[in-house]
């Protein structure tokens, strides 16, 4: 094996490489090539599909869908920053506070996913019922109108997705933190730095690497979301993974939602590429672990 | 491997041991033969009796269930006295979704989709018999279907004769409430009005919706012209931009009405009656009422798909159901409309009450305000589906 390793230098690399990339190519680059020729189809299931190469849907969509993509793109972005909000105080007492309690606590994190994806979006429906176990003492003393309601609005929405996704921030998060070795933070307290510039200077710049991952790991897959608008939404606050899923099953319009599918990659993979480069990126601050 | 068999003589097979590869020939050959005997077999259906088994896709609720909560005594019943079985799954969801998994893929390329009897809402089915993708029923295999189906469904424009899909129950759609909030509703107006802007629901389906609405401006959803939709259609967009409309929704409006969010909703007549009555808390009071201006009849049918390998077996099942008394004993569970013929008396001898309850045998009076919705073509139903989308922010 050495010597075959000696006379072909790469082909070891490849060969291990070889069942990551066959996975890929069948189930990732086939599909994707599959469904970017049904986008430029036109026709119906009664009449076929024919493939006219036309070129002319995609602006089509983008027209008739902006309104939807923007939302959708809102939505996703303020999740993600509530997301972010919620989940750094978060993992920051765990990795720093948390002593004997972490594994827990990150259990506790996790806990929810236990159940389905649509159940706990399902008992949020429960929850914030108009005259339910929150609102209902609310509204009893007064603090809230009685027609105010929770549900079926756009913070309903933008709420079950930071919910739904609140793992994928604060685990990269913790893992970063984690990381750092407590001696950094007590050189910097020699080199007369108090608390906030040592958080400001030595800890956010660090957990850098864990805050990319995990706002990529959050608004991508935010921004394709449909579950929560379509349970927790109203007409108004539909977002473009509503828009796909009813081009497929009701409209039976495959051309259209391929397209849409296409564009919402697009849009995602620009917004992640901007944002790499403001954020990911080390010499920005200078920090290296 | 295999040692070449140069005796092909008695003497010689049994001498020679089989190889595995050969063993897999000879299963193959044996399944093949017995599969063409089995298909032919059940092709030569008239008059030899009917055995074996079939494949059945229906909607949740849609069959009478035993006291442990698994078993069916009817489909039981029919297996005895039949001696088919049934392989029951509750497998329609949605419309779409079944068409969308099950159907579109097998049969636009001329395949069997595994299934022998679907039972599909009137626009799915008008979309199937569009395509030429339905197996004709027969009349001599089925003649308690074609003796005791009620008449109001012997008039569809899309099934001429009746030979395409036989009716499995009808539902109609009106004004669902709660009339310890709202009182005793009539008419659809309500439905457009702010009274109970963000506590009212529409459905998804646009023949519910719509239907509604054109009822409503007087026009007949049986014959809606294309000004006539684009009116109806207009007005449930100005009623969902006024923010009156909490939601669009399947059937989930019966949890949120459940739960009080929802007071008032374009709602199915069975849903009131069978799921929200018998949970309903103090101080709720659902009811269901068709409204003055009449409602949207619609009807869940049992199709056979092109291809069934089990179409016979599945024609004997669609017979069976349309002896009034099996009729009603499933009727009496899924407290919806029962098409068949007689099946109103054979109620009497289940539950009394029952056979006379208008939700699940309306009288001439409903029967008048009852419309089903036209059927459309192919390009219309792209177009209206693709307007109405639009409206409700899809």
């Amino acid at each position: 094996m050495s010597d075959f390793s000696r006379r072909h230098p790469g082909a070891v690399a490849w060969l291990l490489l070889a069942p990551g990339l066959l996975y890929l190519a069948v189930f990732y680059v086939v599909p994707t090539v599959q469904m970017f020729l049904v986008s430029l189809q036109t026709g119906s299931p009664g009449t076929g599909y024919q493939q006219t190469w036309n070129f002319a849907n995609y602006p089509a969509q983008i027209s008739t869908y902006w309104d939807e993509f923007v939302r959708s793109v809102a939505y996703g972005g303020l999740a993600t920053l509530l997301c972010f909000a919620l989940g750094f105080p978060l993992a920051y007492f765990i990795a720093f506070r948390g002593g004997r309690y972490k594994s827990l606590l990150l259990f506790l994190i996790i806990a929810p996913f236990f159940t389905s994806f649509l159940l706990r979006t399902i008992s949020w429906k429960i929850i914030f019922a108009d005259n339910g176990m929150i609102l209902g003492p609310l509204k009893d003393i007064g603090l809230v109108p009685d027609s105010f309601r929770l549900l079926a609005t756009p913070i309903a929405v933008i709420a079950g997705i930071t919910y739904n996704f609140l793992p994928f921030m604060t685990l990269p998060l913790y893992v970063a933190l984690e990381k750092i070795p407590p001696s950094l933070l007590e050189a910097s307290g020699d080199l007369y730095a108090d608390t906030r510039s040592r958080f400001f200077r030595v800890t956010f710049p660090l957990a850098l690497p864990g805050i990319v991952a995990g706002s990529l790991l959050t608004f991508i897959p935010a921004v394709g979301d449909f579950v929560n608008a379509e349970l927790l939404g109203n007409p108004q606050s539909q977002m473009i993974g509503n828009v796909i899923q009813a081009k497929f099953l009701k409209a039976v319009d495959y051309p259209a939602g391929a397209a849409l599918s296409f564009l919402l990659m697009a849009a995602i993979l620009a917004a992640v590429l901007v944002y790499a480069r403001l954020a990911g990126t080390e010499q920005l601050y200078g920090a290296k672990a | 491997m295999s040692p070449i068999n140069t005796q092909p003589t008695l003497e010689g097979m049994l001498e020679t041991p089989i190889s595995r590869r050969r063993a897999l020939q000879i299963a193959a050959a044996a399944g093949a033969a017995a599969f063409l005997g089995g298909t032919s077999a059940a092709r030569v259906v008239a008059q030899e009796p009917v055995t074996g088994g079939f494949r059945m896709a229906t909607w949740i609720g849609y069959i009478d269930v035993g006291e442990d909560g698994f078993t069916h005594p009817s489909l039981d019943r029919f297996t005895a006295e039949t001696g088919i079985q049934v392989d029951y799954q509750e497998a329609v969801n949605t419309n779409e979704e079944f068409f969308a998994s099950q159907l579109q893929g097998p049969l636009s390329s001329g395949l069997p989709t595994g299934w022998d009897l679907i039972v599909l809402t009137d626009n799915m089915v008008q979309r199937l018999v569009n395509y030429g993708w339905l197996e004709a029923l027969d009349p001599a295999a089925t003649p308690n279907f074609q003796a005791n189906l009620l008449d109001i469904y012997r008039t569809r424009d899309w099934d001429p004769g009746n030979l395409l899909a036989a009716p499995y129950v009808s539902g109609m759609t009106g004004l669902g409430y709660d009339q310890a909030v709202t009182g005793p509703l009539t008419n659809i107006d309500i439905l457009f009005a702010p009274d109970y802007a963000g506590r009212l629901t529409y459905l998804t389906e646009l023949r519910d919706t719509v239907g509604l609405s054109a009822l409503r401006l007087g026009f007949d959803p049986t014959t809606l012209t294309e000004e006539q939709w684009q009116a109806s259609l207009a007005e449930v967009k100005t009623a969902i931009d006024a923010g009156i409309v909490r939601q669009m929704t399947g059937n989930s409006y019966v949890n949120d009405m459940a739960s009080g969010d929802v007071v008032l909703a374009v709602a199915w007549s069975g849903d009131i009656a069978g799921t929200l009555v018998p949970e309903q808390a103090e101080g709720q009071d659902f009811q269901w009422t068709l409204p003055d201006q009449g409602g949207l009849l619609w009807t869940d049918n049992m199709v056979v798909p092109k291809g069934a390998v089990n179409k016979a077996q599945a024609q004997v099942f669609i017979d069976w159901y349309y002896l009034p008394a099996n009729a009603a004993e499933i009727g009496a569970y899924v407290n919806y409309v029962v098409p068949v013929l007689g099946a109103d008396q054979a109620m009497v001898a289940i539950d009394p009450a029952l056979a006379t309850n208008t939700l699940i045998f309306p009288d001439a009076a409903m029967i008048e305000r009852l419309h089903e919705f036209q059927s459309l073509d192919l390009d219309t139903d792209a177009r209206w589906t693709a307007e109405f989308n639009a409206v409700v922010g899809l």
